[in-house]
């Protein structure tokens, strides 16, 4: 036995892998889950097809014209299908692995618990958002007759990136809390609320109500951050403004993954472990 | 040398008391009763390198939450411990590469999937090279007898296979020190005779230090020299099997053959256990033993006798029904306290 740490890449090459077989015995599951994500991805675009049909763009004056708002879609799918790909399935199952003491076993490895609990599972099907989104992404940029340079696409990965760390936090946070809440089967409907807000240009809240919400999901819970920045380097580029948004977007991801393993740290502390 | 040193451990836990009924949940919500339940009460013990050392215990006596606490699992609410030289709970990557913890009652292997996917996984997070993973797997198979069924789903194996799984994705890395909670629980007779097998032949070949808990005296006495009572989270007993006799079984088993019909009165020389006419079993106080029988003997003809020790089983059973009598009877004191008081 090595005296080295882990490769944390093999582990999650392994994982991934073992969740791929996982799936694939199951694939009348998986295909109702593909098609299920194809079906909300045609829903989403055909609903807003016809928003454009009463309206130039989203908000007045914002920019966010058909094909750039697409492109906004493409980006919230991307990150959506990340999300249920890699994080949403281990947050549930961390909330179950509290309750039910299950999580005896992670703490026992000889690797870093957070990093275990939260790739555990790959749920494979969130691929297919992934794909969808990206397509989505390709077709639009084809019809604004733009060709991201390497610069904006190694943003968009960047930012993509940041977007996700931000939403993984809080959404680590959240089934952390089921070490002293005993249950919390909220974690499902807390990200439905969560990318409600997120889902639309920021630009839109704007006047007494959507000033504070503005700010709010900006600098305090940055969950506006998370798509709108990449969405905004791939569609119109960073302006002055919109630069000063994405440095802050860099501390926020980074504020918020070091608060995450706080919380996270706190939660193994307190853990109690069911009784056997 | 001493692997394991615990000192003054103690865990506390602070229990919501929740009241029968609807209005009770209601002002639940509002405003809640917490009871604090010692789980593991100022417990010293040390245990040796290679020692096989039983934890026996009623349900709820502290047995787990020890092993969780020397597993790092649980924090404790004060006292030290050590393992190879760790503090288990700071959950050092040195100290969680060198021992493993298998519960009869959990589950870590990949529910739907084949148990070596699992394997697999522990030989990544254990760093475990090509050659060492194969050859110790291959040994596990061989020992435990699991040859053709590490590509089966683990839902479809039995349970006793499943046991013999966890235990094989336990050893793999080759840990010193094992914690086992309950390993044959639930399992048949012939699983658990296998198990107990395995396990005596892998510790005295490893000279591995394990730290047993089990409802079944037959895996103690199988596989342990050394038990530990454990009873409402506090050592009443450490020691060897032969010795719990002596400390707590206050009685021994007269076995009386007579010549004629078993004698009528003889409820006067100790509690009859069992008459089977011309043969009587009688229960006599240990103290008494030699006095009884010199009565016996000078007023009946007897073809046979012969004193024996209780059942282990039954010594440890009263053990545990003492205690449990005691706490009941504090219960009921508290209670008749409380009444008084209102």
């Amino acid at each position: 036995m090595s005296e080295s740490p882990p490769s944390y890449t093999r582990v999650l090459a392994v994982l991934a892998r073992n969740s791929f077989v996982r799936d694939m015995n199951f694939r009348g599951n998986f295909l109702i889950e593909v098609i299920t994500a194809m079906f909300w991805m045609t829903m989403m675009v055909s609903f807003y097809l016809l928003i454009f049909q009463f309206a130039n763009e989203i908000g007045e004056d914002t920019g966010w014209t058909k094909y750039r708002f697409f492109i906004f879609l493409a980006t919230t799918m991307i990150i959506n299908g990340l999300m249920q790909a890699f994080v949403l399935p281990n947050a549930a199952e961390f909330s179950e692995l509290i309750r039910l003491g299950n999580l005896d076993f992670a703490l026992v490895k000889p690797i870093d618990t957070q990093f275990l609990i939260s790739f555990q599972r790959v749920n494979w099907s969130g691929y297919a958002n992934i794909g969808c989104g990206i397509a989505l992404m390709i077709y639009s940029l084809i019809h604004l007759s733009h060709v991201p340079s390497w610069l904006e696409m190694s943003l968009f990965v960047v930012y993509v990136t940041c977007g996700l760390g931000i939403l993984y936090s809080l959404v680590i946070c959240l089934a952390s809390t089921s070490v002293w809440m005993g249950r919390n089967q909220s974690l499902y409907n807390f990200w439905f609320y969560i990318t409600t807000f997120s889902r639309y240009p920021m630009e839109i809240y704007r006047g007494p109500l959507g000033d504070p919400l503005r700010l709010i999901f900006t600098f305090m819970i940055p969950i506006m951050i998370a798509i709108n920045v990449p969405a905004q380097v791939m569609a119109k580029g960073l302006g002055e403004a919109e630069s000063k948004l994405a440095v802050f977007g860099l501390f926020a991801t980074m504020a918020c993954l070091a608060i995450s393993r706080w919380i996270f740290g706190l939660a193994i502390s307190a853990y109690r472990s069911a009784s056997s | 040398m001493a692997i394991i040193e615990i000192n003054g451990l103690s865990k506390t836990y602070s229990v919501y008391h929740k009241r029968e009924g609807i209005a009770a949940s209601i002002r639940g919500l509002f405003h809640r009763q917490y009871r604090s339940v010692h789980a593991v009460r100022q417990i010293d013990l040390q245990v040796d390198e290679g020692e096989f050392v039983a934890f026996l215990g009623p349900n709820g006596a502290g047995k787990t939450t020890t092993l969780k606490l020397l597993s790092g699992v649980i924090h404790p609410t004060e006292g030290t411990a050590s393992v190879m030289g760790y503090v288990p709970w700071q959950r050092q990557t040195g100290y969680r590469r060198q021992f493993a913890l298998v519960m009869g009652q959990k589950n870590q292997l990949w529910w739907d999937l084949p148990a070596q996917e699992s394997f697999r996984l522990h030989q990544q997070i254990y760093q475990i090279e090509r050659a060492a993973f194969e050859k110790t797997l291959d040994e596990l198979v061989e020992l435990l007898n699991l040859q053709g069924l590490l590509g089966q789903p683990v839902r479809e194996l039995s349970l006793g296979e499943r046991m013999k799984m966890e235990l094989v994705a336990a050893l793999l890395h080759s840990p010193k020190v094992l914690f086992l909670d309950e390993p044959t629980i639930g399992l048949d007779v012939v699983a658990q005779h296998n198990v107990q097998g395995f396990l005596r032949h892998y510790q005295q070949q490893r000279n591995i230090t394990i730290m047993l808990t089990s409802h079944y005296m037959k895996d103690v006495v199988a596989l342990c020299r050394r038990v530990v009572i454990i009873t409402e989270g506090r050592i009443m007993y450490d020691g060897s099997l032969s010795g719990i006799i002596d400390q707590f079984g206050g009685h021994k088993l007269l076995t009386l053959q007579f010549s004629d019909e078993a004698p009528v009165d003889l409820k006067n020389f100790g509690k009859l256990v069992e008459v089977q006419s011309p043969r009587a079993k009688l229960r006599v106080d240990r103290s008494s033993v030699a006095n009884v029988l010199g009565q016996i003997l000078s007023k009946y003809n007897l073809v046979d006798v012969s004193v024996e020790e209780p059942p282990l089983e039954e010594v440890i059973a009263e053990v545990f029904a003492s205690v449990n009598g005691m706490h009941e009877a504090e219960l009921n004191k508290q209670q008749v306290l409380r009444n008084a008081g209102d």
